[in-house]
This record gives C-alpha cells, sequence and structure tokens, in this order.
C-alpha cells in the first residue's frame, strides 16, 4: 500500500529561503540544501522548492540550486514558481528536479501539460492550483494567486489530469497562511474527480489538521510550511500522529 | 570501480550518479549505448519514456544484450528496469527491450495512476536484502513489469489491488521498479549492496 506522504515546502528567491527559518543547529539557515537535508533526516517524504524570484536574475540561481540539492538529497525535489514552458521543465528536471509544478503557464497554454507528459513522462508534470472559494465553489488564480481567471477549480483538476498532469498540488488561497487547517471541501472533492495523486496545501496550524487533510479531506499527500520552519511542531511529531489516526505512513 | 550510467536524456540523474559515487565507484554517464557497456557495471536510469529510450538504445541494442548475457553487471531503475523486458505497452511493439527477461510492460491495473509515493516492499527475497533491509521505497510509475517466469521476482509490492514485480534479478542483472536513489538512507544502502554484491 502506497502511504500518504508529508511533502515539506520552501519558499526560494535568489536561491536562498525567504521565510524565517528556526533551525539553529543549522550553519546557514539560509541554504534550501541544508534545510532540505535536515528535513530528509526527520522522515520528511518529499520536498518542494517554491521560487518566489521577482526577476530573472534572481530565477538564473534556482537551476544552480536544484543541482546542488539533488547531488545531496536523496528524496523526491519538485519544484514550482516561474516555470513558463516545456523547455523550462526540461531545463528543472536536468538540472536536478524529480518533478515540475506548473501553474501559470499551463491556465494560459494548457497543452503544456501534454507536451510535458509526452516528453518526460506524467509521473513528474505537477499542475499547481491555486484556488480561491465563491460561493459554493472555487475558482482558478495564477501568478501567485494575484490574478482570477474564470476556470471552476474541479473543472480545470479534471482538464489538468485529461491533458496529462500525473499529480495535483492543491492550494486554497483563503487558507494559505491562516494556520486554521486546509480546505478539506476542495481538497475532498477534487480528490473524488480525479485519479491521479492530490496534493493538499495551504492552512495546516497543527499535526490534526495534517490528518484531516489526509483523511476527510482524502488527500494522498499534504504540503507542509510554516509550521515546520517556525518550530511549532516537527516532521516526527506529524508522521507519529498520522500513525496513531491509523493513516499509513513511512516509518523514518 | 567504473560505473556507467546509460543517460537516454531525459530527467534528473545527478542523484543517482551522487550515490553511486559515495561507494568509491568513478560514475561515467555515456548516451551511446555500444560505448555504454565498456564498464565494470551499467546502470539504466529510471527517468523518460519508454518509446523514446527504446529508441535511442537501438543502435546498441544487440551489443548491450550480448554484455549482460555475459555476466556484465547491470541495474535498472523504474523506466531502466522496464528496458530489461522484451516490450512495453506504453510504446509501439517495434520499440523493443533488452529482452533479458521475459515478459511485457503494462499500465498498473489500478484506479489512482501514476503511482506516487513510498511504497511497502514484501516477500523480499534476495541476498541484497539481507545486506540493505528495504521496508519502503519511493516509486513514480504508471507501468510495472510483468514477468513470465514468476521465479525471477525478489520482491513484490501492491497498488490498491495490483500486485507487481519490486524486484527482478537474473545473475548480475538486477531490476527495481522504485527509486533507491530516492529513498533516502534505506535506498542509497540498497544501492550499494547492490555493487558489492555484483562486483565482489
Amino acid at each position: 500500500m502506497v502511504t500518504r506522504r508529508l511533502i515539506v515546502c520552501l519558499d526560494v528567491k535568489g536561491g536562498r529561503v525567504v521565510k524565517g527559518v528556526q533551525f539553529e543547529s543549522l550553519r546557514d539557515v539560509g541554504d534550501p540544501v541544508e534545510l532540505a537535508r535536515r528535513y530528509e533526516a526527520d522522515g520528511a517524504d518529499e520536498v518542494v522548492y517554491l521560487d518566489i524570484s521577482a526577476s530573472f536574475e534572481e530565477r538564473s540561481t534556482l537551476l544552480d540550486l536544484a543541482r546542488r540539492t539533488a547531488e545531496r538529497l536523496f528524496i523526491p525535489l519538485t519544484i514550482g514558481g516561474g516555470i513558463r514552458s516545456a523547455n523550462d521543465v526540461a531545463r528543472a528536471l536536468r538540472a536536478g528536479a524529480d518533478k515540475v509544478g506548473v501553474n501559470t503557464a499551463a491556465v494560459e497554454s494548457p497543452e503544456i501539460l501534454t507536451e510535458c507528459a509526452v516528453r518526460f513522462g506524467s509521473q513528474c508534470v505537477v499542475a499547481s492550483i491555486d484556488a480561491k472559494r465563491h460561493g459554493e465553489s472555487w475558482l482558478v488564480y495564477t501568478r501567485g494567486g494575484r490574478t482570477p481567471t474564470s476556470l471552476d477549480a474541479v473543472t480545470w483538476a479534471r482538464e489538468c489530469v485529461r491533458r496529462g498532469a500525473g499529480e495535483l498540488l492543491v492550494t486554497s488561497i483563503d487558507r494559505d497562511g491562516a494556520r486554521t487547517g486546509y480546505d478539506l471541501e476542495l481538497t475532498a472533492t477534487i480528490a473524488n474527480a480525479v485519479d491521479v495523486p492530490v496534493v493538499a496545501s495551504g492552512g495546516a496550524g497543527s499535526p490534526s489538521d495534517v490528518c484531516d487533510a489526509l483523511v476527510r479531506g482524502r488527500a494522498d499527500a499534504a504540503l507542509v510550511a510554516g509550521i515546520l520552519h517556525e518550530g511549532v511542531t516537527t516532521v516526527q511529531h506529524i508522521k507519529t500522529e498520522m500513525a496513531h489516526n491509523g493513516i499509513p505512513v513511512r516509518a523514518a | 570501480m567504473k560505473v556507467t550510467i546509460f543517460d537516454y536524456g531525459a530527467g534528473n540523474i545527478h542523484s543517482l550518479a551522487k550515490a553511486l559515487a559515495a561507494f568509491e565507484a568513478t560514475v561515467e554517464v555515456e548516451t551511446d549505448p555500444t560505448r555504454a557497456i565498456e564498464t565494470d557495471v551499467l546502470v539504466l536510469p529510471g527517468v523518460g519514456a519508454f518509446g523514446l529510450a527504446a529508441e535511442r538504445l537501438a543502435a546498441g541494442r544487440l551489443a548491450m544484450q550480448a554484455a549482460l548475457r555475459d555476466g556484465l553487471p547491470c541495474l535498472g531503475i523504474c523506466l531502466g528496469m522496464q528496458l530489461l523486458f522484451d516490450v512495453s505497452d506504453e510504446s509501439t511493439p517495434n520499440a523493443r527491450g533488452l529482452e533479458i527477461f521475459s515478459g511485457t510492460v503494462t499500465r498498473l491495473r489500478a484506479q489512482r495512476v501514476p503511482q506516487i509515493g513510498w511504497n511497502a516492499i514484501d516477500a523480499a527475497d534476495d541476498e541484497l536484502f539481507v545486506r540493505a533491509p528495504l521496508s519502503y521505497a519511493y516509486y513514480a510509475n504508471s507501468y510495472v513489469c510483468r514477468p513470465v517466469d514468476d521465479a525471477v521476482v525478489r520482491a513484490w509490492s501492491t497498488h490498491e489491488d495490483d500486485r507487481f514485480a519490486a524486484v527482478v534479478r537474473a545473475g548480475r542483472t538486477v531490476g527495481v521498479q522504485f527509486h533507491p536513489e530516492k529513498s533516502s538512507g534505506p535506498g542509497l544502502r540498497f544501492l550499494h549492496a547492490f555493487l558489492d554484491d555484483v562486483t565482489s
């Protein structure tokens, strides 16, 4: 049986971690490689780098970072943020990413998902969907959650899978950073609508929130960032809580 | 010891190269299938699609097949394992694998495909697992190998209701459907056990 995954997300900019990370034992808490390795040692199942660089100059360091990470990290690495084309995906994979998240570019030209699936296999194509609740449904936003589209998130999720995405990373814009729990209804509705793994993102405030996302939210994996970086909880604590709730986990 | 990764041109091979180099091996990456077999250990990495990889392999396919049958140690990872079989449903039948193991490659018989994540390794029965026990390994695949003869299977995994070969072995040729280079410490120890076993 495939276990449920706990994925740690690091926001990077210009090749450095941007959000405050509290690991006093690390020599350089701004170095994504050191942090990713620390989380691997703690039992994280995967690591995601979300590149929030604004400029080309900042972004150009990402491939070098991917290369340095792949040489020292021995769990899967996903890279997202700023991917504009299938050739960008190729470069990220070649540099050291195992999977690549595509967001705005997929909305603007959905054929990028198919092109990547054919060239690299759908298992490395992650459709990253930022969704915000509008009444009874959710709308897709692009450009880091700033620009609304007219796409219904559930319909768009199905479309991404039809076009070749092998995994969906679903972020609730409403919950992101709020620490009030994942949007379980959003996650469950999409997980029920597609046959590929769904990663829940946005809103983790505690280990029990993670368990909720995996059980009531029907997600295959949960993405966690702030509460780990700031020391609110640990990977081991969350995985212990998952196991206590009968969720299949990989023992670290 | 020289370990050569045959590079079909798609995806990340950095982690694999570093994991192998940690065993004091000289790791080379080779895109020419004929030159790739001039080595002590051949590794077929696990990224890309069967058809494209078979195309890259075609010119040196028979030479590589002969080398493996003559005892050149070889580890096939994920797609690399699938290339050790005859053909794959992922591509047309004229895309030929290395035919070291009789059987075909077919899509997982499950609702959730691809299988992405850590899956349990069960019924492990090989010297490699004595040296490097492996309870869970990382998978990212839509297709799996269906050997004609189950005797070549040295470990199994199950996705939903589909039980499939996690590890196959014929002499010094080993195929693993999972990614040892992405399976953290236990995965790296498994890689090293393989190198140790086939070169000692």
